[in-house]
């Protein structure tokens, strides 16, 4: 065992730096912008993630083959760490670069891996998930969009809910049923689906922090050439895990821009750096940093090591809803009475309520707490599963919402 | 020891549910805030009309003497239905006072004009740099003029009078002031439970006359934000019992795994969890509101009331967020408002760690 950075990664940190430095401007004092969900923020994403693409940063983990720069996981976390000191960000593609890619390497055919890689990677396609429903969404394996054969193409209807970014993306990975006779984890297949198809209709939805971020996605006669389905027709509820672990070690990994410095300036701004609680509440958060920092790395350790990092994915993803949630509290009770506004009123343009007012989302999105709790306990601990009345039933026949 | 409410109580209680469960729908809250006050004016009137407006004011000043407990019921119902009327400003912080320490003036030319809902009535207490509302930074020249600012004060866009302490060369002393005035300036300001409330600065502003005599104010503005406390706690506890009883019915509905959310111990747990919080909310805030209708001392009481309702309340409003997965990060729903009061009101007029200080000091003096 080893805490200390190796000669080599901090080498690589060196080298990350230097090119960020020449590339990109510092990031200045963050403020709400740095959570905007616009067109303009659309275009910046992609600007820079073409610039990562020209100069051999952008998925630095993925295959050479494929693009990346065929290192490890845990050097995308060393350039993530430097990256995060300069205003630039890579946002949306979070579930393209974060998920959808991660999941087409590990089950996609090398037709697949050609089509898409290449273009997710120098950002020129936005991705987006279509999983939750309005009747699934802890229990995803209860989804009920149907997905059937026609020819070369499966016709798929129904309804998606929460899909974060769907107003710009071009691209989604799609989970629907394609046999109602199985029982519920059998009978699902994945699929990538173009998101220009006739048939698609996207509504935003406005969430609880001012942000257009997610949406309602009605899917109605959407045709999906046969040649998109990832892995095996029904089979796709284990190209799903791969795509959740994913998730959860992106979210756990912290893409927030909130870095430790930031809230301490936040304190010492509001004058605060003297009270005793603050200081404790100070400490608290920097020993959090640390833990998720380490606990992060190991999770690298783990992929750089050939193996999925389940149950760790879920410890990571946990302890970082908490953080941001004691993040966030902290951020507005520094704040004092003007803690209570929002937006242009509030102190840094309203950077600490926004993250107040985001922070519960950690602990839903990606599976809720409770969710990757049972992961724990069953997985890693070994526990009995709560009893499942509908785990072997065939889907027809189960109740729902 | 009697924990029920007496038969008037229950009917002002009554009463209050009823109106404004007939008005604050959720359509009509979209709509308010959508507009520029963020008042519901047809309620304020409903309340007027309805005798709620004066029913912890003094029979004598018109109103129905009916304590602060009534007015703490009144604000409960406000705060099931996240009801947008400015009752906790206009009456706890500024027509009580006046009607405790105003002049037969005062209270003639303001009490009468509260009851029939034409005037709104606020309370200058927060400043940006000072933790002590009683040790104003706002400071009054020999004259009674006004100079400083104070923040994030409750209906400050729209109120009529504002009362504000301010530090003068005799001690703490409380002003009223006319907001129209010269020389002071209402910046309107959003609030994140998406109300309105204004920044008032004051460059040599004239006020009209002190509330209590020239050098009492530290003492008045205890009297004041104690009122205002327990009202904020009043409030709380109606959001808190409203968003468990969403939480509960919303997971007794919805089916995942095959049956409903609610018989997951996870589920079932936390909502238990959230009745108690708002149980202990519950007793602290009727002890604290009971001991000052009998004139006793209440100043711990206070201070744990407000602590349960700061502490607990949120506590509750996040258990009943989370419990509603999705669903509450969306706008249409009206779980999340329940969220953004609960931290609203946990953190005005001083949140969870200032409410301990004040017990902890105040038992280390008992104790010594
Ligand atoms: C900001 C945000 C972005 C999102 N983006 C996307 C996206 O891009 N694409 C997508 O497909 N989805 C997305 N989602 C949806 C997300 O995956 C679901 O919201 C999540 O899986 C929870 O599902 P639900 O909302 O239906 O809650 P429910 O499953 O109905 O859960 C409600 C409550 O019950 C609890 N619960 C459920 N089951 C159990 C159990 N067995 N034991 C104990 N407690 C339990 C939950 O923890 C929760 O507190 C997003 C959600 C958010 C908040």
């Amino acid at each position: 065992m080893d805490f200390d950075e190796s000669p080599e990664d901090a080498a690589f940190r060196g080298e990350a730096l230097a090119w960020l430095a020449e590339n990109a401007s510092r990031r200045g004092p963050v403020t709400a912008n740095a959570v905007a969900d616009d067109p303009a923020h659309v275009a910046r994403c992609k600007k820079w993630q073409a610039t990562l693409a020209d100069a051999g940063w952008a998925a630095i983990a993925w295959p050479a083959a494929y693009g990346g720069r065929g290192a490890t996981s845990r050097h995308q976390s060393l350039f993530n760490e430097e990256q995060s000191k300069f205003d630039v960000s890579t946002g949306v593609f979070a579930v393209g670069l974060g998920m959808a890619g991660p999941t087409l390497i590990a089950h996609g055919t090398e037709e697949q891996k050609d089509r898409f890689l290449p273009p997710l990677l120098r950002g020129d396609e936005v991705w987006c998930q279509l999983f939750s429903e309005p009747g699934a969404g802890s229990d995803l394996a209860g989804l009920s969009t149907r997905a059937e054969l026609d020819g070369n193409d499966f016709v798929v209807n129904g309804q998606k809910v929460w899909t974060s970014g769907a107003q710009h993306s071009d691209w989604a990975i799609l989970l629907a049923r394609t046999d109602f006779d199985q029982a519920k984890h059998k009978g699902l297949t994945y699929f990538v689906l173009d998101m220009r198809s006739p048939g698609i209709e996207v509504r935003p939805l406005r969430q609880i922090n001012g942000v257009a971020h997610f949406n309602e996605v009605f899917l109605t006669d959407v045709r999906v050439p046969a040649a998109n389905v990832l892995g095996e027709v029904n089979g796709g509820w284990g190209v799903a895990l791969t795509t959740l672990a994913n998730e959860r070690n992106f979210i756990g990994g912290g893409t927030s821009s909130i870095g430790f410095a930031n809230i301490v300036d936040r304190a010492r701004a509001s004058g605060r750096t003297n009270d005793p609680l603050v200081r404790q509440e100070l400490a608290e958060a920097f020993t959090r940093f640390e833990v998720l920092r380490f606990i992060g790395y190991r999770i690298q350790t783990a992929f750089a090591q050939g193996r999925v990092p389940g149950a760790e994915a879920s410890i990571l993803k946990l302890l970082y809803s908490r953080h941001v949630e004691r993040n966030g509290n902290l951020g507005v009770d520094v704040e004092g009475a003007a803690g209570m506004l929002s937006g242009a009123d509030a102190p840094d343009d309203g950077l600490w309520q926004q993250q107040f007012l985001t922070q519960w989302a950690m602990r839903i999105g990606g599976g809720t707490d409770e969710v990757q709790r049972n992961v724990v306990g069953e997985r890693v601990l070994g526990l009995p599963a709560e009893p499942r009345p509908d785990k072997y039933a065939p889907f027809r026949e189960l109740v729902r919402n | 020891m009697d924990f029920d409410f007496s038969d008037e109580q229950v009917a002002v209680r009554d009463l209050a549910a009823q109106i404004f469960t007939g008005h604050a729908t959720v359509d009509r809250i979209k709509q308010i805030e959508a507009g520029n006050e963020r008042i519901d004016r047809d309620l304020w009137a409903a309340l007027a009309t309805a005798n709620l407006l004066g029913i912890a004011l003094p029979e004598e000043d018109g109103g129905s003497g009916l304590g602060l407990m009534s007015l703490c019921l009144v604000l409960q119902e406000q705060g099931r239905r996240l009801a947008p009327v400015p009752l906790l400003p206009t009456i706890a912080l500024g027509a009580l006072p006046i009607a405790e320490f105003g002049t037969v003036e005062q209270r003639s030319t303001w009490l009468p004009r509260v009851i029939s809902g034409e005037a709104i009535l606020t309370a200058a207490l927060d400043e940006a740099d000072s933790i002590d509302p009683a040790a104003p930074r706002v400071i009054a020249s020999a004259g009674g003029r006004l100079s400083g600012s104070k923040v994030v004060v409750p209906a400050g866009h729209i109120a009529d009078r504002v009362l504000v302490p301010a530090s003068t060369p005799d001690g703490v002393t409380v002003f009223v002031v006319d907001p129209s005035a010269d020389g002071v300036t209402i910046d309107v300001v959003d609030t994140t439970d998406h109300q309105r409330a204004a920044h008032i600065t004051f460059v040599n502003a004239p006020t009209e006359a002190t509330l209590g005599r020239a050098g009492d104010g530290a003492a008045v503005v205890r009297w004041i934000l104690d009122r205002g406390l327990v009202g904020l706690a009043a409030i709380q506890l109606g959001v808190a019992d409203e968003a468990i009883r969403l939480a509960a019915e919303y997971t007794s509905g919805r089916l995942q795994f095959g049956k409903p959310l609610s018989t997951f111990q996870g589920v079932s747990l936390r909502a238990a969890d959230a009745y108690i919080d708002a149980s202990a909310m519950n007793v602290t805030l009727w002890q604290a509101a009971w001991r000052i209708d009998e004139g006793l001392d209440a100043s711990r009481e206070v201070a744990i009331a407000k602590w349960w309702a700061a502490d607990g309340g949120e506590r509750v409003v996040h258990a009943t967020q989370h419990l509603h997965g999705g669903m509450g990060a969306d706008v249409d729903y009206p779980v999340h408002r329940y969220f953004l009061w609960g931290k609203q009101i946990a953190d005005s007029l001083g949140g969870a760690s200032k409410q301990l200080a004040r017990i902890g000091a105040d038992i280390a003096d008992a104790y010594r």
